[in-house]
Formats: structure tokens, C-alpha cells, sequence
């Protein structure tokens, strides 16, 4: 039951950033990036209830109160405060975007593996969900030419990482956790205001105008 | 038993389980508009309009185009056939479809395939354009939906061990739930494809005749009468019929092993609300979602397509 729990919210993760990857409209991923948060909490929590790990449940609160709330809310705000909705046309379009997040993956499916605890079973899933997580957060952020998309790709890659830090280790000390956690909220605060100055200077969100300053 | 009666047998559970889909089938129509019309504060139609529409459309006689030829009649029959055939290769309240001796998912396929061949090119059959736009765009999608469909069904058909419906269903009742991601991935490829399929919300507007978004409404166009009452019906039967597809491929729980009475009505109690509980989503999603651009229909069903690829590497990986 535990495993099925945990499995089901990890594949939820996946698809939620696959869908991360086909859409345009900045809210909508925002909103992908609350429920993929969120499946996190319920991965910590049922992780929590049935190992009996106290401990896990202020890291399951952490990532619902933090990542699943607080941060959607303040990135909402920010964009309706700047007033750009969409996503412009990336680096590379949705479906050859799609294909090489399937290629990315298989990559990370088959690297999973190769890992001694990752050979089979449960570990085997959340390994290879996060490692894809992990490969597909770091193609966002490299093809997306928004700076709130490439923000969200960062996110990503934080939650992939926390996926197998909850799910397959022991988990990390509490102390540890609490420090990575205001990490996040400091990262998403400095660059959201990172943002509002490169609207106010540019009036886009666009990073790839960033290299008219040397003109 | 002697083969004429287990003959019988089969042929009678057949029609019977067809009668059965085309009967409920209006009323599924009619449940998603009800809970729709809900959401919008709306009362919605009463509970048989989708009898008294199609009641109304059977008493009219046919007008058809005079350049017409017998493509375009024969059009929504085949259409309708199709989906009756479809009705009786896949289990409702069983653990087994009436005719699963006949073929299991690839057959399905086909036969829907069928349907949508003849519909397509009957629309094709008057020469007005939007008949041709129609059939076009449906078929635009179509070739996208049509392999994630099946890669989708692939990755159940592996999971259970056969490409038998009803053998595959008993097998994944057999094994018990057991969760595996890719289970999630082929279920969330394949519920875009049912929306892209039963023309809902993001990819197609059951409700307009807007020359500039319809798919669906543009192909059947030029049909009245009891020919536009065929395919009307049709649809519905479709959407039923991928429903029950969804429930028996991901949540099978609660389907009868035998023919017991006790069996079967609690088979009934489960399948109704399992159906009730995915039309409900289907209408959640057409609410809350704005009806994309038709260019951009192609990159969510390819969404879907790699889903459905993605479920199926992952069994293997």
C-alpha cells in the first residue's frame, strides 16, 4: 500500500512536469508546479506515517506550506503584477521539446539501474523519476527563454533532488532540510526580484535580450 | 454444452450488452451537460433530452444533398455500426467481452478506425467545404491519437500478459492492484485521448457551429434526420464505450467474475460509478479549460502520444 502511495505520486510528479513541458501559459505551470509540490508532501507523509518517522512530517509541512503554497502564490502575484501570461516561443518548440524529455527519460530510467538500491522495487521508480526530473528541469531551464519558466526548471530540479532524498536515503537531518528549505524561499525571492528588475529595464521577461547589453 | 447453444449463448449476451450501451449512452450525454450546466449555476436539460433529441431527429425524414452519392449514406450506418460492433469486444459488467473470440484490442481499434473511415469520407462525399475541413482536422488528429491509443493499450496489454480484453482484465484481477508509473503515464495518455476523441473542451466544441473551431460538428454538417440521429448516437455510444475502456484497463475493481445475480449488480453499482466519476472529470477539465487554438490541438495529443511511449519504455526498462 505504502509502495503503491509512493509510486503513484512519483509518476504524478513525472507527468506533471511533462505537461510542464507542453505548456505555454505561465499560471497553468505555476499550477503544475504547486500539485508536483504537493505529491512530494504526500510522499513525505506516507513515508512518515508508515516508518513511524516523526521527523518526516515537519519535512512533509515544510514542502506543502513552502512549495506547494507559498511559492505558487508569490510567483501568481509577481506575474500579475508584471502582466505577462505566456510563455514566448522557446528555444526549441513543444514537440521536439517532448521528444528529447522522452529521450532524457529513458536516460534516466536506465542510469537508475544502475544504482546498487535502484536495481528493482520501489527505489528503482523514484530514482528513475527523479533523475528524469532532474535531466528535464536542467533542459527547461536551458531552452525556455522566460526567466519565471527557468525559475519553475529550478524548482524542479530542487524537488527532484528532494524526491530521492526523502524516498530512497534516510532522509537528511532536520536541520539540514530546515536550511534547504529557506534556501528555496530565499532563491525564489531574490530571483523574483531578479525578474522585476529585468522587466523594469527590457519590458519582457525574455533572457536572451540580455545580451544586447554589450551593444 | 454443444457449440449451437454456447453459440447462442454469445450471440444473446452480444446483443444484449449492445442494446444496454446504446441505451445508457444518451443519458451519459445528458449527465455531462446536467453537471456542466451545474458548474455554470446553469439548471441544465432534463435528464431524457438525449432521448427526446434523438427521438425527434429518428421521426424526420432525410434531406440529403442532391450531388450526394450512396458514400454519404452509407456514411453514419457504417459509423454506427462500427460503434456497436466496438461495444461487444470489451467487458462492462463481466470480466469478459461477448465477442473477445473475434480479437481483443487490436480489432477495437480497427473497428473504431472503421467508423471514422466512413465518416470522414462521407463527409468528403458533398463537396462543401466544410464537410472536407471537417474530415480533415479529424483526421489531423486522429493519426496522432490512433498510436497513442495504442501504445497506451499496449502497456496494459503487457502489464496483464494478453491483447485479449476480457483475458486481460481477469489477469489484472488475478495480480490485485499493484501500482507501477507507468500505469499513471498510459492512464493520463489515454484520458487526453478520450477527451480528443469524444471532441470535449481543449480539442474540439461539442457545442458550437463556429466555422473556425469546429472538428467534429463540421464533418457531420450537412447530415439531418434520422442519418444525423446515427451518428449523434454513435458518439455517444463512444464515449461510453472509451469510458468503460479506462475503468476496465485502470480500475477494474468491482467487476464481476461470473454470472452470479449478487455479482452482477454489484458489478453494475461499481461500473455506473466509475463512469459517473470519469464524466465527471471529463467535465471538470471541459469547464475549466479554454478551447485550445487548433494548431496547438497536434502538440497536446502529442503530449499524449509520448505519455503513452513513455509508459510502455518504462515496463521494459
Amino acid at each position: 500500500m505504502t509502495a503503491d502511495i509512493v509510486i503513484l505520486s512519483a509518476a504524478g510528479m513525472l507527468v506533471s512536469v511533462f505537461l510542464m513541458v507542453g505548456q505555454k501559459a505561465l499560471f497553468t505551470t505555476i499550477r503544475l508546479y504547486g500539485a508536483q509540490s504537493l505529491l512530494l508532501g504526500v510522499v513525505a507523509v506516507t513515508i512518515a506515517v508508515s516508518e513511524h518517522r516523526h521527523d518526516l512530517f515537519v519535512t512533509a509541512a515544510l514542502t506543502i506550506g513552502l512549495k506547494a503554497i507559498l511559492i505558487p502564490w508569490f510567483l501568481m502575484r509577481m506575474i500579475d503584477r508584471i502582466g505577462i501570461h505566456r510563455e514566448i516561443e522557446p528555444f526549441l518548440n513543444v514537440p521536439a521539446s517532448l521528444l528529447v524529455s522522452l529521450a532524457l527519460t529513458v536516460i534516466g530510467y536506465r542510469v537508475s539501474s544502475g544504482f546498487p538500491v535502484g536495481a528493482r522495487g520501489v527505489s528503482h521508480h523514484l530514482i528513475g523519476v527523479a533523475l528524469s526530473m532532474l535531466l528535464i528541469g536542467l533542459f527547461l531551464m536551458v531552452t525556455r527563454k522566460k526567466a519565471i519558466t527557468q525559475i519553475l526548471a529550478l524548482l524542479t530540479v530542487e524537488n527532484a533532488v528532494f524526491l530521492v532524498a526523502v524516498g530512497v536515503t534516510s532522509g537528511m537531518p532536520l536541520v539540514v532540510e530546515l536550511g534547504m528549505s529557506f534556501d528555496v524561499m530565499l532563491a525564489v525571492l531574490v530571483l523574483g526580484i531578479l525578474v522585476q528588475r529585468i522587466v523594469g529595464r527590457f519590458e519582457s521577461m525574455d533572457v536572451s535580450r540580455l545580451s544586447k547589453l554589450k551593444g | 454444452m454443444s457449440p449451437a447453444i454456447d453459440a447462442l449463448v454469445t450471440v444473446a449476451w452480444a446483443l444484449l450488452q449492445a442494446a444496454g450501451m446504446l441505451a445508457v449512452a444518451p443519458l451519459l450525454k445528458t449527465a455531462i451537460k446536467k453537471m456542466k450546466a451545474r458548474l455554470q449555476s446553469r439548471q441544465g436539460p432534463p435528464w431524457l433530452q438525449g432521448y427526446y433529441d434523438l427521438a425527434k431527429l429518428l421521426g424526420k425524414e432525410p434531406v440529403r444533398s442532391e450531388t450526394a452519392s450512396w458514400v454519404f449514406v452509407a456514411g453514419p450506418r457504417v459509423y454506427f455500426a462500427a460503434a456497436v460492433t466496438a461495444t461487444t469486444l470489451v467487458p462492462v459488467l463481466v470480466a469478459a467481452a461477448p465477442l473477445e473470440r473475434a480479437g481483443g484490442i487490436l480489432m477495437l481499434v480497427g473497428v473504431l478506425a472503421l467508423g471514422r473511415f466512413a465518416l470522414a469520407t462521407a463527409a468528403l462525399d458533398t463537396g462543401s467545404p466544410f464537410g472536407g475541413m471537417g474530415s480533415s482536422r479529424d483526421m489531423t488528429i486522429a493519426a496522432l491519437a490512433e498510436p497513442a491509443l495504442m501504445l497506451g493499450l499496449f502497456t496494459s496489454a503487457l502489464a496483464a500478459g494478453s491483447l485479449n480484453l476480457g483475458v486481460l482484465v481477469r489477469n489484472l484481477l488475478q495480480q490485485g492492484l499493484s501500482f507501477q508509473p507507468s500505469d499513471l503515464l498510459a492512464f493520463a495518455g489515454l484520458f487526453v485521448i478520450v477527451i480528443a476523441e469524444t471532441g470535449r473542451i481543449p480539442v474540439d466544441n461539442p457545442a458550437t457551429h463556429l466555422e473556425l473551431t469546429m472538428i467534429h460538428e463540421a464533418m457531420v454538417l450537412e447530415y439531418a434526420g434520422p442519418d444525423l440521429a446515427l451518428v449523434e448516437w454513435a458518439s455517444a455510444v463512444k464515449e461510453l464505450l472509451y469510458l468503460t475502456l479506462l475503468i476496465d484497463l485502470f480500475i477494474p475493481a468491482g467487476i464481476a467474475l461470473g454470472v452470479a445475480p449478487v455479482a452482477l449488480a454489484v458489478a453494475l453499482v461499481a461500473w455506473a460509478g466509475k463512469v459517473v466519476l470519469l464524466a465527471a472529470a471529463v467535465t471538470l477539465v471541459e469547464s475549466t479549460n479554454a478551447k485550445l487554438r487548433l494548431f496547438r490541438v497536434p502538440e497536446l495529443v502529442s503530449i499524449s502520444l509520448g505519455l503513452a511511449f513513455l509508459a510502455l519504455a518504462i515496463r521494459f526498462l
